[in-house]
């Protein structure tokens, strides 16, 4: 078990060092302890996402959806249930279905229908909600994913289950401490694709990189902004351990509230700690079939509500909503039109010959590896390109927050700004300096150089003006140098620069540099 | 309020009452294959109306539940005729209708009359709807 691995290496360094505190030691007793109870476990891991599509209208009415509007202004009839008010599919919803169920390789549903799930909570204004029960639109794909190399690497390939269309429920607020809760039905209705897995996961990091691939996919294919804070991308966790050779399941518990990756993959290690702990005291019985919310700030997981045997949901058919058909000219057409999606771009870039963290940063934002993209079509080298958009252009990115699209850059100056130094005509260094200018404030490297005088010096005759300039400005450490203080060099060296404005080519001011220094000794 | 729970007790079948010659053997089929996971019994399982009630969130006095059943039961037993349909020679369908299906483009439009809608809501304050403080679902 990988989880296993990684807490073995920590402890192990641990161990190297000479313990200083008493309470050092038994911490890391401990740990080795709680490190020799997980090794007997196998943790089964499937995860329920719901994605929020990003339609203009919603699922049933022609509402708009924009997430932070002013609470209960984008209702109607249909999203509010009231009486009489009948639904009518938007067309895209079933667009963007099909979109993820060929990119998550599914098998199609030609003749799939609605379903009315009915509970009765205060978000849900009609007592229903409209979803898909017994055919889902899309059934038994899977996902690839890449482990990223910190993690341990290697590729994995988790099942998909199904996907199936719904429409969300509205926000209920639970403020202050009054005898009553707030619901705003802006979100009522509007549409969500339920994308099940398979039990494929065994640690809490394939867990964050399934969720994380989910997320990229959807980004990729333009069906939804994924966004997790904002709940677009919703998780829950189910898992459950067993003691290895055990073949019956361990009893499931539902981990809700995951807002990050990383919360995702924490919550699933305490919650395999918690319950191998309790296998391990003779107290599995105390595992029980629940949801438990993942709380941050405590970094533990508690009870949200125990489950009493399956709810009833008393599913039928949605008699308001016609049967949904698809015509394999319409699948087909859809396929044709997908984009290169995040598993076969990893594969081109490494066939490229990138590395792997290469890879997979390049291949995480789908705007960064379009520009990638754009920058080697035009014949840039494709480790120099990475190299430059993984270094300063990432920097940049990241202290200004600003995405790829947002930076004044584009593809085609950095091709130029390439070839530039590659070529000779700016140095390396001079090239970082106009970079910084071209993404904050636009513009290309032809007028940056021409504008500021920026041309590499590559003429003989001119570097050696400035050779001679500096040795007579610099007697005392010339004669020092030619004393045997040979290390001067780089200090001439340096004045000649400066005296160039960073513009002399560096092979060639050392090489007339080193021709004037030992001529006349 | 008892005759409102009636009918929700009984709306999963307006498409039986409703249909057309032509669809209904496809929607008989269904039926026809619920039968086979029952095969041992002659009739469907009787309502148990307390519970249909509680599930519908809905109080029924014993009398109430006294007179439902009855009704209830009657309905079911019309479905236990649709069984007897022969389905040897038909295709199985998902769905009862034949309809074309009628989509909407994904284009925004407001609803004009919010303000009166909202102005319906029972109990409505700073922009939200108010409800009982509930923590738990199911």
């Amino acid at each position: 078990m990988l989880y296993c691995t990684r807490k073995n290496i920590r402890a192990q360094t641990a161990s190297q060092e000479k313990p200083q505190a008493q309470l050092k030691v038994s911490i890391q007793t401990e740990s080795r302890k709680h490190d020799e109870i997980l090794k007997n476990y196998e943790t089964i891991i499937g995860i329920e996402t719901h994605v929020q599509l990003s339609t203009l209208t919603k699922a049933f009415c022609s509402c708009p959806y924009n997430y932070g509007a002013q609470p209960n202004t984008s209702v109607c009839p249909i999203c509010m249930g009231l009486p009489g008010a009948l639904p009518v599919l938007n067309t895209n919803v079933i667009e963007y279905a099909v979109k993820v169920g060929i990119a998550l390789n599914c098998k199609l549903s030609l003749s799939s229908k609605f379903d009315r799930k009915q509970y009765f909570y205060p978000d849900l204004p009609k007592g229903y909600q409209i979803s898909q029960f017994d055919v889902p639109i899309a059934s038994g794909g899977y996902l690839d994913v890449d482990i990223p190399i910190e993690f341990g690497g290697g590729h994995r390939r988790f099942g998909i289950t199904r996907v199936h269309m719904e429409e969300d429920a509205g926000k209920l607020l639970h403020t202050g401490n009054g005898s009553f809760s707030q619901v705003d039905l802006n979100r009522a209705g509007v549409p969500l694709l339920e994308i099940v897995s398979e039990p494929d996961m065994r640690t809490g990091i394939e867990a964050a990189e399934y969720a994380a691939e989910l997320q990229r996919l959807v980004r990729y294919l333009g069906v939804s902004n994924g966004n997790m804070q904002e709940g677009s991308l919703r998780c829950d966790v189910n898992i459950s351990i067993r003691p290895i050779g055990q073949l019956e399941f361990g009893t499931k518990v539902e981990i809700k509230n995951l807002n990050s990756f990383s919360s995702m993959s924490r919550a699933i290690d305490f919650e395999i700690s918690r319950q191998a702990l309790l296998h391990s005291q003779g107290q599995a019985d105390q595992i029980v079939q629940e949801t438990r919310l993942w709380e941050e700030g405590a970094q533990k997981t508690v009870t949200m509500r125990k489950k009493e045997g399956l709810a009833d949901y008393r599913y039928f058919p949605e008699p308001d909503l016609p049967g949904v058909s698809l015509t394999e000219e319409y699948v087909d057409g859809i396929r044709d039109s997908l984009p290169e999606l995040p598993e076969m771009k990893r594969r081109r870039y490494e066939g490229m010959g990138l590395s792997m963290q290469d890879v997979l940063f390049l291949t995480n934002d789908n705007n960064v590896a379009e520009f990638f993209d754009a920058t080697i079509a035009e014949g840039a080298d494709v480790k120099l390109a990475a190299n430059w958009i993984m270094g300063d252009i990432a920097a940049y990115m990241k202290n200004e927050k600003l995405s790829i699209n947002e930076i004044k850059l584009n593809s085609h100056e950095l091709v130029d700004l390439i070839s530039s130094i590659k070529g000779g005509t700016i140095s390396g260094k001079i090239g970082k300096e106009i970079l910084f200018e071209l993404m904050a404030k636009g513009g290309t490297v032809k007028g940056l150089i021409k504008e500021k005088n920026l041309v590499q010096i590559a003429d003989p005759v001119e570097i050696e003006k400035m050779v001679d300039k500096v040795l007579a400005d610099n007697p005392k450490q010339l004669e020092q140098y030619r004393g045997g203080k040979t290390k001067l060099q780089g200090y001439f060296a340096g004045q000649i620069m400066k005296e160039s404005k960073g513009k002399a080519n560096p092979a060639l001011l050392n090489k007339i540099l080193l021709e004037k220094l030992n001529a006349k000794s | 309020m008892a005759i409102r729970a009636a009918l929700l007790l009984l709306r999963a079948t307006p498409p039986q009452f409703s249909l057309k010659k032509r669809t209904f053997p496809k929607q008989a089929l269904i039926f026809k294959q619920n039968n086979r996971n029952f095969a041992a019994k002659s009739s469907l399982e009787p309502p148990d109306v307390q519970r249909l009630a509680e599930t519908a969130r809905i109080t029924l006095t014993p009398h109430e539940v006294e007179e439902f059943a009855p009704k209830i039961r009657q309905v079911i037993d019309w479905f236990g005729q649709l069984q007897a349909v022969d389905l040897q020679n038909v295709e199985p369908a998902i769905r009862a209708d034949n309809e074309d299906e009628t989509l909407r483009e994904d284009l925004p439009e407001i609803f004009g009359n919010r303000d009166s809608m909202l102005a319906a809501v029972p109990s409505y304050e700073d922009s939200y709807i108010k409800v009982p403080k509930v923590l738990n679902k199911e």
